[in-house]
């Protein structure tokens, strides 16, 4: 069971989640400025915060007990709006980045699974955003990581790719049976991918829907009980 | 004229190495960290813009004066002084030419886009592969420019090197100070010569500044 009780201030936005969940698919959707990507960036360790984080069977924050495991040492696979690739490094050197040595088979797969075998010997600067973007999930997912942290990762994809990337994520989770908490909007990744669906509004947790999704069915959605 | 220029080449190239060496920790520190005593630490690198070399070359010469600690204990390790020799010069030229080579290396860390950065945390980079595979050649621009710089300032020394290396022939006279000879003793010809020489490599090196200071305004715009 993972389980996050955090605060955090910044700005306007006043941050408090608390959530228990299991090593699921977990969509967050909100308003902007409700603090989505602030939650991921929490979870990240790139923000400074208040509380308790366990993740995959890891203890990454005790503020009371003044631990705090830093970014580097949380194996977490994340995907922001800025591919933030390096433009001096091919494709297949900035997924690789700090991971040597090289998995070839595994890069290859990474490579079909996101349809970027093509770009694996491009420069950054040669790729459309959208093509930046799958490698950067490909990038996440390439060192295997315990928890996935995407913020809209398809919002550069066309629609007939988007749903492909769905499918493959989908299995990617399956595979590795690790938490993935997906900040989206789109209402098919709810529908396909969630598990559980987390809507945040003013940095706070509304509510978290439990989705037993069935691809082409309807979502059998059950209110569970608010989240602390 | 050779012999001084050689000697002058000499010192810009070992003050360039050295100055590369202890000048990138320092723009690490005062580019990402804060801490105690910054402020103090950015003014002393600052220092030597403002400060009259002959002040600087003074306090060099005081602190490694053979009857001083640092002094005396290299005169005790290498049995010889190190006022008024190529390492005395060395010394000072380090200390001289050191926000030349802090501050465009600073400039160009701070220039770093976060996003890289934290690219670099979460995909699991220890810091020195970081430094490596990240800071480094993001900021590669800036250490070539740190490196021209401090190079051609250190071609450039007159008084700190007259001060601390006293101008001792085929040891610590270096072109500049020889220059300052021949026209004293009116030797007009090869004054030009070396004047000439001295104003080319200033030309060349600030034109590799320039051209990778155009160049970095694009680095970061890759994805």
């Amino acid at each position: 069971m993972n389980h996050i009780q955090i605060t955090t201030r910044m700005g306007a936005l006043d941050l408090q989640v608390g959530a228990r969940f299991l090593d699921t698919f977990i969509i967050i959707s909100g308003e902007n400025g409700a603090g989505k990507t602030t939650l991921l960036r929490c979870l990240a360790g790139l923000e400074q915060v208040e509380g308790q984080l366990t993740v995959g069977g890891k203890m990454w924050l005790d503020s009371i007990a003044g631990f705090e495991l830093p970014p580097q040492r949380r194996q977490s696979g994340c995907v922001w709006t800025d591919a933030a690739l390096l433009p001096w490094l091919s494709i297949e050197k900035n997924i690789v980045l700090g991971a040597e040595p090289v998995d070839a088979e595994w890069l290859a797969e990474l490579a079909d699974l996101f349809e970027i075998a093509p770009l694996m010997q491009r420069k950054p600067r040669m790729l459309s955003t959208g093509e930046a973007q799958r490698v950067a999930l490909a990038r996440a997912i390439y060192k295997r990581p315990s928890v996935l942290l995407l913020d809209e990762p398809f919002s550069a994809q066309a629609p007939a790719i988007r749903q492909r990337l769905r499918l493959r994520l989908k299995s990617m989770q399956e595979r590795f049976q690790i938490p993935v908490l997906m900040v989206s909007h789109d209402v098919e990744d709810a529908r396909v991918l969630a598990h559980e669906h987390w809507h945040m509004r003013e940095g706070k947790l509304l509510a978290a829907l439990s989705c037993h999704s069935r691809a082409g069915g309807n979502p059998d959605q059950q209110k569970v009980a608010n989240h602390d | 004229m050779l012999e001084s220029l050689f000697i002058s080449l000499q010192l810009a190239l070992v003050t360039t190495v050295i100055l590369l060496l202890i000048a990138l920790p320092l723009a690490y520190l005062l580019a990402f960290k804060s801490f105690p005593g910054r402020t103090g630490l950015e003014v002393i690198v600052a220092l030597p813009l403002v400060l009259p070399p002959t002040v600087l070359g003074y306090f060099v010469l005081v602190m490694i004066a053979p009857d001083s600690i640092v002094g005396g204990a290299w005169q005790s390790i290498f049995d010889r002084s190190l006022a008024f020799s190529f390492s005395g010069m060395v010394v000072a030229s380090v200390l001289y030419s050191l926000p030349f080579a802090v501050q465009p290396m600073q400039q160009a860390l701070r220039a770093i886009p976060v996003s890289w950065l934290e690219m670099a945390q979460t995909q699991g980079l220890n810091l020195k592969q970081a430094l490596l595979q990240v800071m480094l050649p993001a900021a590669k621009g800036g250490v070539l420019v740190a490196a021209a710089l401090s190079f051609a300032h250190t071609m450039g020394e007159f008084g700190v090197v007259l001060m601390v290396g006293g101008s001792i022939p085929g040891e610590t006279k270096v072109a500049s100070i020889a220059l300052f000879d021949m026209v004293e003793m009116q030797q007009s010809d090869e004054a030009w010569i070396l004047a000439l020489i001295l104003l080319a490599v200033s030309f060349v090196m600030l034109s590799l500044v320039y051209a990778v200071n155009r160049r970095g305004l694009d680095v970061g715009a890759g994805r």
